[in-house]
């Protein structure tokens, strides 16, 4: 079943993702067509295994697909290089994960500053003050000179969203964010979420939790590699 | 303000300090080595240069059996072509040392000390002149005499004339070789002291410089016509020596030290690169994830490669930091332990700045090129790839032929062993196939140098014995003139302990060549060939060794025909005996030194040619007991009754010293090569501990799977501990198989530096079972630490990993 918008930020044409391993090879992505608008919140949920965190890594460039075609706002992904797919994400998407992957041996403001620094964006003045600002909007601008090992779970969440939130991408891109963290940590991290949609911006988040997959404006859901269900979401 | 980035490469950089350390001390190790081998080579070079310059060497040295005066050495320095010209006398004595033993000394009487022209000798401390009745020992002469500035010693010449002389100082004279390394000591006294000796005045040493001392073959033509003029004018010359132009008498063995340190300190280079590459890829492995979320984050591959190749570079910046101020302390010490072993002086112990620009440049490009390796395997993985869970302890055991054979029906005869978790040591060794490769050629190359060092500690101890060998005696004495030579046996025998005796006779010849120059020295030996003969053939090369019914015939060393093309095996040769010219054929050649080419000949044929049938100038003696003490009191009572019957005996030589000379003379290299072997072994361990570590690293998740399963503290560090005895072990195997080879080739190296031939091969039992210790301590200690990280992992900890 097929999703399918206007103008599409995001666009997926038959795309494929086969494993190769000892065991055999797995069809992880099977086909998948999808469309995503600008200022959509979309949700995938599916269960284990479904292909959900592959789909996340073929959308950002972390890893590639076997066939297909990925399009981020204009820009033909599936044809980039890992150097090209790196600077497609530093300017236009932000990834969050589920373990937060936050560099140890940086501090809080310092892991908001790197992909700043990556994408060469902004004077180094300019990507502290920029960074500090991000940490005020994720509520842990107190903590901007500790190690993330400092944080609580919530916290490290805050600041993943804060950095990928650095380069103001317009594609917010985020696997199980809530996945490692309590439900009224989770809710709050989902609110940082809806925000950032009001702001116009596009979310793409992956997971199992039906709950915060109906605050999304549009719930897909992966089996097997396929998209089996497409359902636009109504809030109140 | 600092960029992000290089905030990370400082945390990571001093974060972790262990890690930085250990990787910092394997650079060290050989950069440090490095900065050793190449200062203390152009210390030891430049100072055996100065040295040498400074005694304004001679480009020949002969020896007269008459003594000449003032009116000949003036005719020689008048000589065209000859530069300059130096007289001494010479006398072999004997000398009893502090603890009562009489050794031979060689005592050297000098007209006016404060003018020797050639050769110079110079004080070193104390009186200078020597006084009258007293004597100069040279410096390195005290210690084999166990003597110091101060000290009356008992001297006996071959007149049998004895005196207490006091050493009323210590000399400096390069131009002899270090009294430790042949065990003579020498001596400077004045005539005055030797006219109380009973001796009358006169020279027997005559010291030549040509006018151009560089060319060699020039040099040998005006030393050979000085030769020609000293015989014409009635003098017979025993001994002569033609110096190699611009070389100390030890240069050859320097040489060859410093060979020996210049591949160590390559090898050791090498070893260093393959830590490099092993331990950057365990800080890749540490930080792979790292490495994928500043993809994720952004980063583009070359920007986190210059990330690492900062790192690397301040690895190698503080490796160097170390190393070259331990590196110019280390060169300072081991030059002058070697000055002062091979007896000159070095004159500047400044650094040149090439040394430091080398170490730097190695320090700093070969880490980073040496890390490219394993950066650009590490960031062509991708992002995902990186970050993945699965990715940390997948391994790839179980699909090639190595891991078919140690695991299943292939072992079944372990199957009622309970040494599973052992298997699973094994077993583990071979997951990661590239970093196993990896430290096994750095532990490898280790354990091939140590066993090397051995093996060649114990060729050089075969070749003394293949030399010595041939001399099936106890003792040889050398007597001052020709003796009949039925009296001196007869009357050897008549000492109780003395069961066989022999005799030979011993002359200087010149090879005469086709084109009727002629060549330095050749020392003739002429032993008898009978059925009880005490000299056995030397190793022969090619061809036979003498028979009984031979009469021209000649054995000549291998070496010898290299350095004169007109000669072969089956071909002939003509050398001037006593002035006369006579020809050999050459029926032999024996596998000896080259730079005192021995030559030798039938007994009985030389002495009728020689118009010296029944006389000998020497004598060997075999004994009931061969025990040193024993052997050292039976000649001492063959030197009193000899004495007692008039017969003089010039030089004593025991097997038992001379080997134990010999050996002690290779001492220097021997503890040389086994520093080098020890740090090499320290660069072999450091790279197993950085390998254990990263094992560890990698292997979290199935350390908690261990323990959730009900291993023990004890059970998880033991998987790693016995996976590193089996690294261990493997390269202590392969180690001794590269040894060979490795051996050979140093054998091959040394061999020809020090003595002109390749050394008799010999492998070390004692030097392999000892590396086997040596290896499974230091594989045991280099896993200890990453071992008993892993056993302090909580089942939580290695949840929380991801």
């Amino acid at each position: 079943m097929n999703s399918s918008t206007a103008n599409p930020l995001i666009e997926l044409r038959a795309v494929v993702k086969v494993y190769n391993s000892l065991a055999g090879s797995v069809t992880a992505l099977n086909e998948i067509n999808l469309k995503i608008a600008q200022g959509e919140f979309l949700v995938v949920t599916g269960r284990s295994g479904s292909g959900k965190t592959t789909l996340v890594n073929v959308i950002t460039g972390l890893d590639r697909a076997t066939s297909g075609e990925i399009w981020i706002d204009g820009a033909p992904l599936h044809r980039f290089g890992s150097e090209k797919a790196a600077k497609l994400r530093g300017k236009t998407m932000g990834v969050v994960f589920q373990s937060f992957e936050l560099l140890p041996t940086l501090t809080v403001l310092q892991n908001v500053m790197l992909p700043m620094d990556f994408a060469r964006r902004f004077s180094a003045w300019e990507q502290r003050k920029r960074a500090l600002n991000l940490l005020e909007q994720v509520d842990i601008a107190e903590h901007a000179k500790k190690l993330p090992a400092a944080l609580s779970g919530g916290q490290q969440q805050r600041l993943a969203i804060a950095r990928a939130m650095a380069n103001d991408p317009a594609i917010l891109v985020a696997d199980e964010p809530t996945g490692s963290l309590d439900s009224a940590t989770a809710t709050a991290v989902i609110d940082i979420f809806e925000g950032l949609v009001q702001q116009g911006r596009t979310v793409f988040m992956v997971t199992h939790d039906k709950d915060i997959a109906k605050r999304g404006s549009r719930t897909i859901t992966l089996s097997d590699g396929e998209i089996v269900q497409a359902k636009e979401n109504i809030h109140a | 303000m600092l960029k992000a980035r290089w905030y990370k490469v400082i945390n990571d950089l001093f974060g972790n300090k262990t890690r930085t350390l250990l990787i910092v001390l394997s650079m060290s190790v050989g950069l440090f080595a490095l900065g050793i081998i190449l200062s203390a080579r152009t210390i030891l070079s430049e100072g055996l240069a100065e040295s040498f310059a400074a005694i304004n060497p001679s480009s020949g040295t002969m020896r007269t059996a008459e003594l000449f005066d003032e009116n000949f050495l003036e005719s020689v320095r008048s000589m065209e072509d000859v530069q300059d010209a130096d007289a001494r006398r010479q006398i072999s004595a004997r000398v009893q040392t502090t603890l009562g033993e009489w050794k031979n000394i060689t005592i050297f009487v000098v007209a006016d000390y404060d003018d020797i022209r050639v050769n110079k000798v110079s004080s070193q401390s104390g009186a200078w002149p020597p006084p009258e009745r007293e004597i100069l020992i040279e410096r390195a002469a005290l210690s084999v005499i166990d003597a110091q500035i101060g000290d009356v010693l008992l001297v006996r010449f071959p007149n049998d004339v004895e005196r207490r002389v006091r050493i009323a100082g210590s000399a400096y004279d390069p131009a002899q070789l270090p009294a430790q390394l042949d065990g003579t000591p020498y001596g400077y006294i004045t005539f005055d002291t030797l006219e109380w000796f009973g001796e009358p005045y006169g020279f027997n040493e005559l010291h030549v410089l040509a006018t151009n001392p560089k060319d060699k073959f020039w040099a040998q033509q005006v030393v050979n016509r000085v030769k020609d003029k000293t015989e014409k004018s009635g003098y017979t010359i025993p001994l002569s020596m033609t110096a190699e132009p611009g070389q100390l008498p030890m240069n050859d063995v320097l040489q060859g030290i410093l060979l020996l340190m210049g591949l160590l300190g390559v090898l050791s280079l090498f070893l260093s690169i393959f830590l490099v590459i092993n331990t950057v890829s365990a800080l890749l492995t540490q930080q792979k994830r790292q490495i994928g979320v500043m993809k994720a984050v952004g980063g583009s591959t070359l920007q986190i490669l210059g990330m690492y190749l900062v790192m690397v570079l301040a690895y190698g910046a503080l490796a160097l930091l170390i190393a070259i101020p331990l590196g110019v302390v280390g060169a300072r010490e081991l030059s002058s332990a070697l000055a002062v072993f091979f007896n000159f002086d070095i004159y500047s112990t400044e650094i040149q700045s090439q040394t430091f620009i080398i170490q730097v440049a190695i320090g700093l490009i070969l880490p980073v090129l040496a890390s490219l390796i394993p950066f650009i395997s590490s960031l062509r993985m991708s992002a995902a790839e990186a970050m993945s869970v699965y990715n940390t302890s997948k391994g790839r055991f179980g699909k090639n032929w190595i891991d078919q054979l140690i695991s299943g029906a292939n072992l079944w005869f372990m199957r009622n062993l309970s040494i599973r978790s052992i298997l699973l040591s094994v077993r583990n060794t071979f997951r990661n196939k590239g970093r196993l490769t990896l430290t096994l050629i750095t532990l490898t190359l280790g354990s091939a140098t140590f066993i090397s060092v051995f093996n060649v500690r114990a060729s050089l101890s075969s070749t003394v014995e293949d030399m010595i060998k041939w001399f099936n005696c106890d003792v040889m004495l050398t007597l001052d003139r020709t003796y009949r030579a039925d009296k001196v046996q007869h009357e050897a025998m008549n000492v109780p302990g003395v069961t066989q005796t022999d005799v030979w006779i011993q002359m200087p010849t010149r090879l005469v060549r086709s084109d009727d120059s002629e060549s330095g020295m050749i020392y003739m030996f002429a032993p008898t060939i009978h059925a009880e003969s005490l000299i056995v053939s030397p190793t022969i090369a090619e061809g036979r060794w003498l028979e009984p019914d031979d009469d021209n015939a000649a054995v000549v060393p291998s070496a010898f025909l290299q350095d004169e093309p007109e000669l072969h095996l089956g071909g002939e040769m003509v050398l001037k005996i006593d002035g006369k010219e006579r020809t050999f054929k050459i029926v032999g050649t024996y596998v000896g030194m080259a730079f005192l080419p021995l030559v030798y000949t039938n007994y009985e044929y030389i002495t009728q040619v020689t118009n010296r049938v029944g006389e000998a100038d020497a004598l060997m003696v075999k004994m009931d007991r061969h025990d040193p003490a024993y052997v050292d009191v039976t000649t001492r009572a063959l030197e009193d009754h000899f004495e007692r019957m008039g017969v003089r005996v010039s030089m004593v030589s025991t097997i038992n010293n001379e080997r134990t000379e010999a050996e002690a003379s290779f001492d220097a290299i021997v503890a040389l090569l086994l520093v080098m072997a020890i740090l090499l072994a320290l660069v072999g361990g450091l790279g197993l501990m950085g390998t254990m570590s990263i094992n560890v690293l990698e292997r979290t998740r199935e350390i908690g799977v261990l323990r959730a399963i009900g291993a023990s503290n004890r059970s998880v560090a033991l998987v790693f501990i016995r996976e590193g005895i089996v690294i261990g072990l493997m390269s202590w195997l392969m180690g001794a198989l590269v040894a060979i080879p490795m051996s050979q080739g140093l054998n091959q190296a040394l061999g020809q530096a020090v003595m002109g031939v390749p050394l008799t091969y010999s492998y070390s039992m004692p030097g392999l079972w000892l590396w086997l210790v040596v290896v499974i301590c230091l594989s045991v200690l280099a896993s200890f630490i990453p071992a008993r990280t892993a056993s302090r992992l909580t089942v939580r900890e290695v949840l929380a990993y991801e």
